[in-house]
């Protein structure tokens, strides 16, 4: 187990360069996601550190060494991929044997430890049936196993939940993390799927288009967004316009269409106020209010999901639990916290 | 059985009205030319085998196993049938080794490139075989280019014409096509990941290819292998006409005994011999291999 470092890491693929000067420092035994949508990249830096792909500038060390010219076979990798790529050929145990086998281990050694990881992802008895005998989530933990095996310096898993249905993805991520955690082992996974991501990671790479645009614990991608990209990526966000008018020590007030609100942050200019549909709340209890009217509402189950327009005819996103419901064309009173609003440059829109 | 249809028949019809298969119907006409075309000229055969030779005339309609017990007695057709399930075998292996490579280039290729082998490997099949044949004797003959430059470089003869090289030589160049395609079939379906799978756990070129690659195309592997193996069995012109009468395999035999010889019951019964021991080392091949294929059975 070791850590990871990217350095100036860049791939490109004809004109288009999909990874560009992504600088990355991923702890030893952390799991990192690399967030983003598809063609950001982040798959090709996933290939990048197991050595499937060749960068064209850069450097990639697991701890103190670099590995940047060395082929996958001689990185110590375990790799899970979306199709889990199982040997078919394969029963179970040979699958998850095979790496132990590559390193010439004695074989009394091997059966120990592949009994030993079969017991561990609960396959322990399907040690002879083929990968085609097996239902996804089982094929699922004979891929983990197999990676995990061979006790390699880093973990890599390239959207492994992709294929499954949505209830056992659902337990694989809590799975998934429980495993990444006995390990202890530093891995990288790739994900689209930002509750996957915030489920699962110490720490989330977001990329756009082969930059990295954060990085950070879930609590400050969700709650700090770097920029409106970031915002409208993870979950969903109110934008408002408006002008810096004063600052207080780290608040902000910002003069917008709909009135001045206290928000945080550090910038002047041009800004939108940033704030989350669940932070608006029905009441006025709250330093920023507003007024405006319902225009549509849905039911979601465990929230009611509003469009509210407010008197200057910004439109907003609102989320209330459904125990009170406002039925369109009722006029309300918005109001949130500014601890729940901050606010980013308006031209990163 | 009572009970079960007094279930059916309480059961309330919703099932829409049988609708008369037409689409099945389809099939008649192929059915129809295998049964006149096929099935019964060899059913003839396989009476045929039974039957009397009388001096005079194609056959008696008399049962007799006289016909099979010349030809199984006989070490000459023993001899015969011998070398060319020899030739064969020899055929299909040099095919398999020449082809593989050639399988593997064209599923590794850019598709630009892959089209332009394809075309390399499939357009020999627009020649006749028969040009091709000759091409080979031109090729291979005493004054040809490969004695020319064996004259030259080593200042001897390499007599390939009758000999039974010379026909390997001549059915390998033939089935190479039919080796390559049915093995670039296989190794078409390996999923990229899988080999990077094996990669990312230590596996080194050697090892990916006989630990992965390897085992996961043998189904085609193993068709082409039956493939050229039974088209090798059963070739007539490629012997006749690189064996230059020298080498005699079964098709010219069983020709020869039913042209030549005119003797229809015998040449009838050294083709069922000679079909039943193809037969059966088929089965024996397919058994073996199907061991090494248990992981394809659903």
């Amino acid at each position: 187990m070791s850590s990871i470092t990217l350095h100036g890491l860049t791939k490109r693929f004809g004109l288009v360069t999909a990874v560009n000067q992504l600088d990355l420092e991923i702890r030893e035994g952390e799991l990192i996601t690399l967030l983003g949508p598809s063609g950001c990249g982040k798959t090709t830096t996933l290939r990048m550190i197991g050595g499937f792909e060749i960068p064209d500038e850069g450097e990639i060390y697991f701890g103190e060494r670099s590995v940047t010219a060395l082929p996958p076979e001689r990185r110590n990798i375990g790799i899970v991929f979306q199709s889990y790529a199982l040997f078919p050929h394969m029963t179970v145990w040979h699958n998850v044997a095979f790496g132990l086998q590559m390193r010439r281990e004695p074989p009394p050694g091997i059966r120990q430890r592949v009994a030993a990881i079969l017991d561990k992802v609960q396959l322990s008895g399907l040690g002879g049936r083929f990968p085609n005998q097996l239902s996804g989530g089982q094929q699922q933990r004979v891929a983990l196993a197999r990676a995990l095996v061979t006790n390699p310096a880093v973990l890599l898993l390239d959207e492994p939940l992709a294929n499954l249905d949505a209830k056992l993805r659902e337990e694989m991520r809590f799975y998934i993390r429980q495993l990444q955690r006995d390990f202890g082992i530093t891995t990288v996974y790739v994900t689209h799927d930002q509750s996957e991501a915030m489920v699962l990671a110490d720490r989330i790479a977001v990329m756009r288009d082969g930059v990295l645009e954060q990085v950070g614990r879930a609590e400050e991608i969700y709650g700090r967004p770097n920029n409106a990209w970031v915002a409208e990526f993870i979950g969903l966000s109110n934008f408002i316009p408006g002008t810096v008018a004063r600052r207080i020590d780290s608040r902000v007030v910002v003069q917008t269409k709909a009135g001045e609100f206290t928000c945080t942050g550090n910038i002047d200019g041009s800004v939108f106020v940033c704030v989350r549909p669940e932070a608006l709340h029905f009441d006025d209890n709250r330093p920023n209010r507003l007024t405006g009217v319902v225009r549509e509402r849905v039911f979601l189950g465990n929230l009611f999901d509003y469009r509210v327009e407010s008197s200057n005819g910004i439109r907003l996103r609102v989320q209330a639990d459904p125990s009170r419901a406002f039925s369109p064309g009722t006029s309300v009173q918005l109001s949130f916290d500014p601890a729940d609003a901050w606010v980013i440059r308006a031209e990163q829109v | 059985m009572a009970g079960v249809q007094a279930a059916v028949t309480e059961r309330p019809r919703v099932a829409a009205p049988r609708r008369f298969p037409w689409v099945q119907v389809l099939i008649v006409p192929t059915l129809l030319f295998l049964l006149v075309f096929f099935a019964v000229p060899y059913l003839n055969m396989v009476r045929m085998s039974f039957l009397l030779k009388p001096a005079e005339g194609p056959y008696l309609p008399q049962f007799t196993l006289a016909n099979y017990a010349r030809a199984l007695f006989d070490p000459f057709n023993w001899k015969i049938l011998r070398n060319t399930f020899w030739y064969s075998i020899l055929t299909t292996v040099i095919t398999l080794v020449l082809g593989y490579p050639i399988a593997y280039h064209l599923t590794q290729a850019t598709p630009k490139r892959k089209r332009w082998l394809l075309v390399l490997i499939i357009s020999p099949l627009l020649v006749s075989v028969v040009v091709r044949g000759f091409a080979w004797l031109i090729l291979l003959g005493r004054v040809g280019l490969v004695n020319q430059f064996m004259q030259w470089a080593a200042g001897t003869e390499l007599i390939l014409i009758g000999t039974p090289e010379g026909i390997v030589v001549g059915l390998v160049h033939v089935f190479i096509p039919f080796m390559a395609l049915s093995i670039a079939g296989s190794l078409q379906n390996i999923s990229p990941d899988v080999v990077q799978a094996a990669r990312s756990l230590g596996a080194g070129p050697w090892q990916r290819f006989w630990r992965v690659i390897w085992p996961l195309s043998l189904p085609g592997v193993l068709a082409g292998s039956v493939l050229v193996f039974v088209l090798a069995v059963s070739s007539y012109v490629i012997p006749i006409m690189l064996g230059a009468s020298n080498v005699l395999v079964m098709p010219m035999l069983i020709v020869q005994t039913l042209l030549d010889t005119f003797n229809w019951p015998l040449g009838s019964a050294l083709s069922m011999i000679f079909f039943g021991l193809t037969a059966t080392i088929l089965a024996v091949y397919l058994k073996l291999m199907g061991r090494s294929m248990r992981w394809t059975a659903p």
